[in-house]
């Protein structure tokens, strides 16, 4: 017999040419089922007219990220039982810093941009990858097999960033990241774009990013890293002329 | 209906902020650790007072030992330059227009420079009056 | 469609200094930019004290006992406090910045925040006590 609560589900409602406004739901859900189940119980149960976007369902396609009680999640692998108990409420806003559509779906679009802007590869060769344990020395071949890149483009790192809050202009941490991926090396001509204002000098160091990604990504870590990239380059390219 | 935002462009390169700039903010830093700790301990506990603090006489004739003002005004420029950069990018954080940043910019180039000139003059004018 | 709520903005710059329900790196942040605007105001001010001194020793002795001030005094410890954590909290910015730490960048700043508490109560006893 599985365990049932009875919570309040408070979601952010905004629909086009409306103020923005919060509604209740009364429910009754199994704490061991995800946020996002009990969003879809409350469109499926209560109100059609809730929007959101899920997919996978899994943490691959990055489609789900809300805020869950002022904290960025991915809602289908945050548990009810790890964000709210028995009596409480649970309150669910869209993320951050991003245009609203409606109610919980915000507008992509600029981000996507963005990870276009760095060419950001959604499958790389695993030679080229970070991962815990590589060998030594790749063998030739082992550059035919790829894999997915870790960011899956969730914006939870855009929503949570303090710059992001005060510049739609900023890359942000998941193009950043994305940048670090490719490296300097391999595509010098990354470096005018992130060596600007609106690249990696914009970032405080306040590891925001790093600390709501749900995918190991480790933002944070891979600007620090591009830092030092193009600090290297440019010295490197100074040394070089003088 | 506004457009969604994927078809709107992304900005830039825009060239307000570079390594450059970055680092002159980054090396300043640790040397202001440095420099303003030994600044603090020498005003602090050198002087004649019971507080530690230095008199008028204390200061003058601290002054005249001529290393005395050289570092002081190293320390000057050091920490109004840590200061101004990190002001312009508080500034730059919050996406001004190009003008908003020219002249921002150029007022803080006026600002510091101003305190620096200001600080040379004190600095001499104060070392000049133990002769 | 999208709206114009919910964007960035120059205007939210408040949500810099007010991280509830962020990680403590948000909080090094917020610190760090407001020691920062708080030691730069001081130091104007402090350059434009120091002016005095051109001014004689009778201008500038007569200032010195305005240091015994309770509020002058507080002012004081709030400049050195500030200037401590802001000091400290950069070196932790130059450590992650150049990859040093970064992955225990959190345990830096406890640490660095520990050694702050430790050195400002000390110059407190020190200002207070003597």
């Amino acid at each position: 017999m599985s365990e049932k609560w009875n919570i309040i589900l408070r979601i952010y409602r905004q629909k086009e040419g409306e103020a923005p406004h919060m509604d209740n739901f009364q429910m009754e859900v199994n704490p061991d089922e995800y946020v996002i189940d009990a969003v879809e119980r409350a469109w499926a149960f209560h109100d059609r007219t809730i929007c959101f976007r899920h997919a996978c369902h899994h943490s691959t396609c990055g489609a789900c990220g809300m805020r869950v009680n002022g904290v960025e999640k991915l809602t289908c692998i945050t548990l009810i039982r790890d964000v709210t108990y028995d009596g409480a409420t649970l309150k669910v806003e869209p993320l951050r810093n991003f245009p609203v559509v409606s109610d919980l779906a915000v507008d992509m679009g600029l981000f996507y941009r963005k990870m276009e802007k760095v060419d950001a590869r959604a499958v790389l060769p695993v030679t080229e990858a970070e991962i815990e344990n590589p060998p030594r020395k790749w063998a030739s071949e082992d550059s035919e097999y790829i894999r997915l890149s870790d960011c899956i483009e969730c914006g939870l790192c855009i929503s949570a960033c303090p710059i992001m809050a005060t510049t739609p202009e900023y890359l942000g941490p998941a193009p950043l990241a994305a940048a670090q991926d490719h490296g300097i090396h391999r595509k010098p001509e990354l470096l005018s774009i992130v060596d600007c204002e609106d690249g990696v000098w914009r970032c405080h160091s306040a590891f925001e990013c790093t600390a709501v990604c749900p995918s190991f990504v480790d933002p944070a870590r891979r600007i620090m890293d591009l830092r030092k990239q193009v600090v290297g380059t440019r010295l490197s390219k100074l040394i070089g002329k003088a | 209906m506004s457009r969604s935002t994927l078809s709107s462009p992304v900005s830039g390169p825009r060239p307000g902020e570079n390594t450059w700039i970055w680092l002159i903010k980054i090396i300043t830093g640790p040397l202001l650790v440095i420099v303003l700790g030994l600044h603090f301990v020498v005003n602090h506990y050198l002087g004649s007072m019971s507080s530690g603090l230095m008199t008028y006489d204390d200061v003058i004739r601290y002054f005249q030992n001529p290393i005395i003002p050289a570092i002081e005004i190293l320390f000057l420029v050091t920490v109004v330059t840590h200061s101004l950069i990190g002001l312009r990018g508080i500034v730059l954080d919050m996406n001004p227009t190009r003008t908003t940043l020219t002249i921002i910019t150029w007022l803080l180039v006026f600002l510091g420079v101003s305190a620096i000139v200001y600080g040379i003059w004190l600095a001499l004018t104060i070392a000049s009056l133990g002769s | 469609m999208a709206t114009t709520r919910n964007q960035p903005s120059a205007r939210r710059f408040w949500s810099w200094f007010i991280p509830i329900r962020r990680d403590i790196g948000s909080w090094a942040f917020a610190l760090n930019r407001i020691t920062a605007l708080g030691l730069t105001f001081y130091l104007f001010l402090h350059l434009i004290v120091l002016g005095l001194l051109a001014q004689g020793p009778g201008a500038y002795d007569s200032f010195l006992a305005l240091t015994e001030n309770p509020f002058i005094k507080l002012g004081e410890w709030a400049v050195v406090a500030a200037a401590i954590l802001h000091g400290l909290n950069g070196i932790r910015i130059v450590l992650t910045s150049f990859g040093v730490g970064v992955t225990r960048q959190k345990q830096l700043f406890y640490g660095f925040m520990v050694i702050a508490i430790v050195v400002i109560l000390f110059f407190t006893t020190k200002m207070y006590i003597g």
